[in-house]
């Protein structure tokens, strides 16, 4: 059945049933890049229940597993995309405050991007909602395969997103008023519900029934007492059972207590300010990552300060114009971020030109080092994602996601050849047709024979389908 | 003036330490470098060039330098740029516009100049928008130096532009409201389109033929016909590369003249490298979409395209049509095509002598070579690899970025 739907699809290149085995394979690659130490040249890769059980050059496979030869090939661990938002249908809500949301219910696995990101290498992807927004709804960790949400599943609450930077419609005041408001208001109905529960009342537990929530189990009738470093607590908030409290702000909650991470996005330095100011204040600075606009680099200092981790924009060179001489300063973003000690990942805007492998090699063409470009895009956004132990270096006890290369990482002319997932090879650049068709101009079967395509002509602009990946609304508008 | 020069010879003699404000002023210089890629297929390997007055007065192997960097090219150029051009550069009285010059709608204190500049693109041909069948004669500039256009002119009047596709004809529409609708006396299809140019050229060459008195515009599609410039014209989809084709060999035919054709963003140049041989034409590409799909046409570009008409010998120039976005820039367009499978060399002429070639330059600029212009870039790497970029720039003989600043 699932080879029907994705062969209907013409996915031909996400053959899993034909490549995929059970989670156990043993890779031999002519060099293996493990981002934890030097290099192993001619070395193994043995992968068992998914998980990485040896690395080295002298391993011994098991008799009975399946053995990719890639001896011709470099062995890298799979990028990791810290935040973004592609691979979403519409990744914008208009609510403003809306954390009971989550984007499980927004991914769409056949997107076009998700295909994309495995003939890129990127094996582990954050998805938050868009930048347009006042708090946002919870975003999920995935891998880009799989024929369902579940499938794809690396880690379901990857934290809630927020935006320091005006929603569309909103000035900055009214934005960061909204932002403080609906912490004052999550007080305030906390503050109600202890009174009611003091005096007697029951009508957070008849919402909680009209809900149709659970209130029998143990862990909703177990009193939520206030954890965290939040500014303000409430009194008495250990008498209200869990499952009373409204699901609309219990997310909210889980993040004044730092139970959840917070991707907090800011389009302009200035926004930088509010955003901390909110986290801190609301208890959640530690588990607070910043999504910048290429311009907040003005704010390093503010943001080292604060401790905070930081994913990058795509655009890594900021461009200004001086107004009075018309000379134009380029600032190299992820400079300044390493010079003032801040950790920060890089983040992709397309999958090809500005790919993960393509802002690291930019990182190292501006000076930086080839380690520390690298690690941007593997194991520090695995630690910011709180992934470390899984994700974004080839060690023993991580996941088993190897991409294997026909050269150097960063080499322009190097290609992912194959892509293994928790043991899985779930691409082959050899069956990819349309890789084929974007390299090489060969027509996939079945489709229009070359010089005949015609622009699409579309009637209605509702029906129109793009393959463009969705616009940020917030990010990037400098 | 002498007092200036004396200063900066003086300075190179005794090679005291020397500030950033007379290194601007100077124009003497030895540059050092691992690798010192010449012109496409000659790389001298440790070696140093000399500038002096503007020009290259010494290429070889060994000699110290000022500077020291690991590889040096020729600056870049690039033959299809649009700078500072608005609606407002196109003139829309009539659609052929032989005798216009885009040169008079430039703007020399742009701030994109710096940009082209800085990413090491030292002489671009600036051309006409599409609006226009015939858009007008191009020019071609050094992209710094005096805040003055004629002063930056390399070649005046190099190649008459034009378009062929949906973009001369977008927005044109048919006969309703006022008669004296401006919009509908131009073409509205791609029939009309070529049409015109057909039209235009039939008049002109068949004026000529019957003696009758020519007009400026006229003579300007003549000197086209009698190859006194090259045409340039920019065809995006398969269909609108094979019109120009076939344009230029009815105009053979007929025996009005042997046009030089360059086909100008031409995307899906690489469907049909035949019809391109067929008529001796060369080649721009425009910048390399991450998607594949680019242009008013969203044309296909492979990402092989330019190693596949380099394999069919048609002259290439990769270009950058004059994006402004980083990633579109001329040097990331050598990488995408080696990506594609273009060899080092012919990436390098893509951008630097073949382009110097079908815009008539090559005598000055193109390529590192005693005589020719001292524009040079200076690479901190392998040039157009992911990991290297341009770190200096030298614009007839001047430092214009300074790779000692590289922090």
């Amino acid at each position: 059945m699932r080879s029907t739907i994705q062969s209907a699809l013409a996915l031909t290149l996400l053959a899993a049933p034909l490549l995929a085995g059970d989670g156990r394979l043993a890779i031999r690659a002519g060099k293996i890049i493990t981002q934890a130490g030097e290099a192993i040249i001619d070395g193994t890769i043995v992968i068992e229940n998914g998980r990485i059980t040896a690395v080295g050059a002298e391993v011994e496979v098991p008799w009975d597993v399946e053995v990719l030869d890639a001896t011709h090939l470099t062995a890298f661990p799979g990028f990791v995309e810290a935040h973004g938002n592609r691979g979403m249908d519409r990744p914008n809500e208009n609510i403003d405050v809306a954390p009971f949301l989550n984007i499980r219910d927004s991914i769409d696995p056949v997107n076009f991007y998700f295909e994309d990101s495995l003939r890129w290498g990127v094996t582990t992807i954050n998805v938050q909602q868009g930048a347009s927004c006042v708090i946002g709804g919870q975003g999920m960790v995935v891998k880009p395969f799989g024929m369902t949400v579940e499938e794809m599943l690396v880690r379901p609450a990857s934290g809630i997103k927020l935006s320091a930077s005006p929603k569309s419609g909103k000035s900055r005041a009214t934005q960061a008023q909204a932002l403080r408001k609906a912490f004052t208001e999550l007080e305030h109905y906390l503050a109600g519900l202890v009174q009611k529960q003091k005096d007697g009342d029951d009508s957070a537990r008849r919402e909680a029934l009209y809900q149709g929530r659970d209130l029998d189990s143990e862990e909703a009738r177990e009193g939520r007492a206030q954890a965290g470093s939040a500014a303000w607590t409430v009194a008495d908030l250990e008498l209200i059972p869990r499952g009373e409290i409204d699901e609309k702000q219990a997310p909210l909650l889980d993040l004044v207590e730092g139970r959840i991470p917070a991707w907090f996005y800011c389009g302009a330095p200035m926004d930088v300010r509010v955003a901390l100011e909110v986290a801190r204040k609301n208890g959640f600075l530690a588990q607070t990552t910043l999504v910048l606009a290429s311009s907040c680099w003005k704010a390093a200092d503010e943001i080292a300060e604060a401790g905070v981790p930081v994913v990058l924009s795509a655009a890594l060179m900021h461009i200004e114009r001086d107004p009075v001489t018309g000379e134009e300063i380029e600032t190299f973003v992820p400079k300044v971020f390493k010079e003032k000690g801040v950790r920060y990942a890089l983040a992709s805007s397309n999958q090809s030109t500005q790919s993960l492998w393509f802002q690291a090699a930019s990182c190292v063409a501006q000076g930086m080092s080839r380690a520390e470009a690298l690690a941007a895009v593997t194991t520090v956004p695995a630690d910011i994602l709180g992934l470390g132990k899984r994700v974004g270096s080839l060690e023993k006890g991580k996941d088993g996601n190897v991409l294997l290369l026909s050269g150097d990482p960063l080499s322009v002319t190097s290609f992912v050849e194959y892509v293994v997932l928790e043991g899985s090879t779930v691409y082959d650049r050899s069956k990819d047709v349309r890789m084929r068709h974007l390299l090489e101009g060969e027509t996939p079967e079945g489709t229009a024979p070359a010089g005949s395509e015609e622009p699409k002509v579309h009637e209605h602009e509702d029906e129109v389908v793009t393959e463009e990946e969705p616009v940020d609304a917030g990010e990037d508008k400098e | 003036m002498i007092p200036t020069l004396l200063l900066t010879l003086a300075t190179a003699a005794n090679l005291a330490p020397v500030t950033g404000t007379q290194d601007d002023e100077r124009t003497r210089w030895s540059i050092h470098a691992e690798k010192i890629y010449a012109a496409p297929g000659e790389l001298i390997e440790n070696g140093s060039v000399r500038v002096d007055a503007g020009k290259i007065t010494r290429l070889g192997s060994g000699g110290g330098g000022d500077i020291s960097v690991y590889a040096i090219t020729a600056g870049l150029v690039d033959a299809s740029v649009r700078i500072h051009e608005d609606r407002l550069s196109v003139e829309e009285s009539s659609e052929i516009q032989p005798a216009l010059r885009v040169a008079d709608t430039l703007d020399p204190f742009s701030h994109l100049w710096q940009r082209q500049l800085r990413s090491g693109v030292t002489t671009v041909m600036v051309s006409p928008l599409d609006r226009n069948v015939v858009g007008g004669l191009s020019v071609v500039l050094k992209t710094g130096g005096p805040e003055n256009i004629a002063a930056r002119t390399v070649a005046v009047d190099a190649a008459l532009c034009g378009a062929i596709g949906s973009s001369p004809s977008r927005g044109n529409h048919a006969v309703y409201g006022l008669p004296t609708d401006f919009f509908s006396r131009r073409p509205t299809t791609r029939m009309g389109v070529e049409w015109e140019w057909r039209r235009a050229f039939y008049d002109a060459a068949l004026a000529q033929r019957h003696g009758a008195e020519l007009d400026e515009d006229a003579r300007g599609l003549l000197q086209v016909l009698a190859g006194v410039r090259p045409l340039f014209i920019q065809a995006w989809a398969t269909q609108d590369i094979r019109t120009a084709a076939f344009f230029v060999e009815e105009m053979a035919r007929e025996d009005f003249g042997q046009i030089r054709l360059i086909v100008d963003a031409a995307a899906e140049a690489w469907k049909e490298p035949a019809f391109l041989v067929r008529t001796g034409a060369g080649v721009v590409l425009p910048p390399f979409p991450h998607n594949g799909r680019s242009g008013p046409d969203r044309a296909f570009t492979a990402w092989s395209s330019a190693a596949q008409l380099h394999a069919a010998g048609i002259p290439l120039a990769l270009s950058s049509h004059g994006a402004q976005s980083p990633a579109d820039r001329l040097d990331r367009q050598a990488g995408y095509a080696m990506r594609g499978g273009l060899p080092f060399d012919a990436a390098l002429a893509a951008v630097t002598l073949t382009p110097a070639r079908m815009l008539g330059v090559d005598e000055s600029v193109g390529s590192i070579a005693v005589g020719k212009d001292a524009d040079l870039v200076l690479w901190n790497g392998e040039p157009f690899a992911a990991t290297s970029r341009a770190v200096g720039v030298l614009l007839e003989g001047r430092l214009i970025v300074d790779p000692r600043e590289e922090n």
